[in-house]
């Protein structure tokens, strides 16, 4: 059984990747805006989101997720 | 008491209300549906190329071949739905009513579904029951449901599987309801490639609750779905990789997904607040369910809706989530105010009221019916719609949908029948075999199915598509005839064309223009 603190790790993680990634984009040359584009910014925002919920989850301690 | 006995007549009142209204878009939609069985061509593209890829297997041959060979032909969808359709072919012919007929039954079947699973966790009738009318009334279920196309096969098989790895724990079935749960999971993978979403929610769930079945659940369902895989592409020689991934790989714009989500929520706006709090309430106060999960991993699949070619369709499973989770929130508030504190018991029959209230603001959100008849006429007036019509490319629909333009949901006239009836002509008289964008026209008249274009198109700009033979045929003028549509054809096979054949006639039909082409050689003494 895996628990909200668990849950909320894992989300904390995917958040971090998802932005990470997104901003690693623009080093690599890939999509096609120049600079930081829409998509950037909508998945920027989500991923901020991600690990804010992750934070509240690990809050919530060993109740099952 | 008092209280009680002031609000029963009111509580009745808006909950005929609401059943007459749910119940009145399922009427709606049996006329749509029985409208569309009688008319036999393609009503959306590619209604014909999933029946003909049900010919194909009646004949015991791949629909996953070479496009770059005469006749041109592969399709980019895995077998289940046009497998569904082969044992109907003998009664209706090639004719797509076989098909529609599968897609049609498998919307009620997921209504019934959705409305089955709901009445087990909340018991009563009412929820219940608009929580399965609610998926059919969807302007996108209405749309798409009973049209030969795949993807409400898809949806449905994705409503079982939930439903059944929701009880994955059940004390005595559970090893039952998982086994089951994952063979729908296949069976909607293999209906349509979409269903992965699903995939992914329905294990989370199983993950959540019980890490070691997840693992064994995960790894045998992709052993099996990748063993079947791997025969199906050794059995066309590599054909179905090309045809079923590498061709749906197609360019992605955000402004289709932002569009297509805000008109997704617009319509929908009561169900997807329900769902969406039912998400929250399960994530921070209580054990995430595989309903809530579903809903949230259907987001994903509604993200996707951007691509080329996709459309809101995509966001059916997210409607079949939505409807389901909707219908468990509102019980769940049910359940929660129904105790003897003095709050709750005021809550709980302010509840009774508001249920069918919300139902009732959502109603009028999904708007979708003709506007024209005996009936209709003076229900659009009443409602003040009569007026705001849909417009196609060359005809006016009589019909109103809430959800603005749209190419779906409105009636056939005669005269699009006798539009439907030339071109068969052109096709009849042609000298050789019928170049058609859509494929019915080459199946009412026996003639070969040659191309499919979006086929072609998406494996030419992915790079996979050599057009030197077919391009060499239209030079030829080998093709007696030409019917396009929406030109959705590679640039070069266009060019080809246009060198090569002369426009003779625009018909309309059911809204848009069908141009019908001739080779130049017939006017050889005219140029």
């Amino acid at each position: 059984m895996v628990t909200k603190r668990q849950l909320g790790v894992v989300v904390i993680a995917l958040g971090l990747l998802a932005v990470f990634g997104i901003i690693v984009v623009d080093f690599i040359g890939a999509g096609r805006w120049g600079g930081f584009g829409p998509l950037q910014r909508i998945g920027v925002g989500l991923g901020a989101a991600a690990i804010g919920v992750g934070f509240i989850l690990v809050l919530l301690g060993d109740r099952p997720a | 008491m008092l209280l009680l006995r002031t609000l029963r007549p009111l509580v009745i009142i808006l909950t005929v209300l609401a059943v007459l209204a749910y119940l009145g878009y399922l009427v709606v939609y049996v006329i749509y549906a029985v409208d569309l069985f009688r008319w036999p061509f393609d009503y959306d593209q590619g209604e014909g190329f999933e029946l003909y890829d049900a010919i194909l297997y009646s004949q015991g041959e791949w629909p996953y071949r070479d496009n770059a060979t005469y006749p041109f032909y592969a399709s980019n969808y895995p077998p289940l739905f046009h497998l569904f359709i082969v044992p109907l072919l003998p009664i209706f012919g090639p004719h797509p009513i076989a098909g529609r007929l599968v897609s049609f039954t498998a919307t009620l079947v997921t209504g019934g579904v959705i409305s089955v699973v709901v009445r087990r966790k909340v018991g009563g009738w009412f929820i219940p029951l608009i929580s399965g009318l609610a998926f059919l009334a969807s302007n996108y279920v209405y749309q798409i449901g009973p049209l030969c196309r795949l993807h409400m096969t898809m949806v449905m098989f994705e409503t079982l599987a939930i439903a059944f790895i929701a009880e994955f724990e059940h004390p005595q079935h559970g090893r039952r309801n998982l086994i089951l749960g994952l063979l729908m999971l296949l069976c909607a993978g293999y209906t349509k490639q979409m269903a992965v979403f699903t995939v992914a929610a329905a294990l989370s769930y199983v993950f959540l609750r019980d890490v070691k079945k997840a693992v064994i659940a995960g790894v045998s369902l992709a052993a099996v779905t990748g063993i079947i895989f791997w025969l199906l592409n050794v059995a066309t020689d590599g054909q179905w990789w090309v045809n079923i991934i590498q061709a749906n790989v197609n360019e992605f714009d955000y402004r289709q997904t932002v569009f297509l989500f805000r008109q997704w929520f617009h319509l929908h706006t009561i169900f997807i607040l329900l769902a969406a709090g039912y998400l929250v309430y399960e994530l921070f106060w209580d054990r995430l369910s595989a309903y809530s999960l579903w809903f949230f991993f259907a987001l994903g699949l509604g993200a996707l809706s951007g691509k080329w070619g996709a459309g809101f369709g995509y966001f059916t499973t997210a409607v079949a989530a939505a409807c389901l989770t909707s219908g468990l929130a509102l019980g769940h508030l049910q359940h929660a105010t129904r105790n003897t504190h003095h709050a709750s018991h005021i809550t709980h029959h302010a509840l009774r009221i508001l249920i069918p209230l919300l139902y009732l603001l959502q109603a009028p959100r999904m708007l979708h019916l003709p506007t024209s008849g005996p009936v209709f006429g003076p229900l659009t007036r009443a409602l003040g719609v009569a007026d705001a019509l849909v417009v196609g490319d060359c005809a006016t629909f009589q019909y109103h949908d809430a959800m603005g333009y749209t190419q779906l949901g409105h009636l056939l006239t005669p005269d699009d029948y006798a539009a439907g009836e030339e071109i068969l002509n052109y096709i009849r008289t042609a000298d050789g075999p019928p170049f058609s964008e859509e494929a019915m026209f080459s199946l009412l008249t026996g003639k070969p199915v040659v191309t499919n274009p979006t086929q072609l198109l998406n494996l030419y700009n992915n790079g996979l598509l050599d057009t030197t033979e077919i391009v060499e045929r239209i030079n030829r003028q080998e093709f007696g005839v030409v019917i396009f549509r929406a030109q959705f054809y590679p640039p070069p096979v266009l060019e080809a064309i246009g060198q090569n054949y002369r426009p003779v006639e625009h018909l309309c039909m059911n809204g848009f223009y069908y141009h019908i082409l001739w080779p130049r050689r017939m006017f050889a003494g005219e140029e």
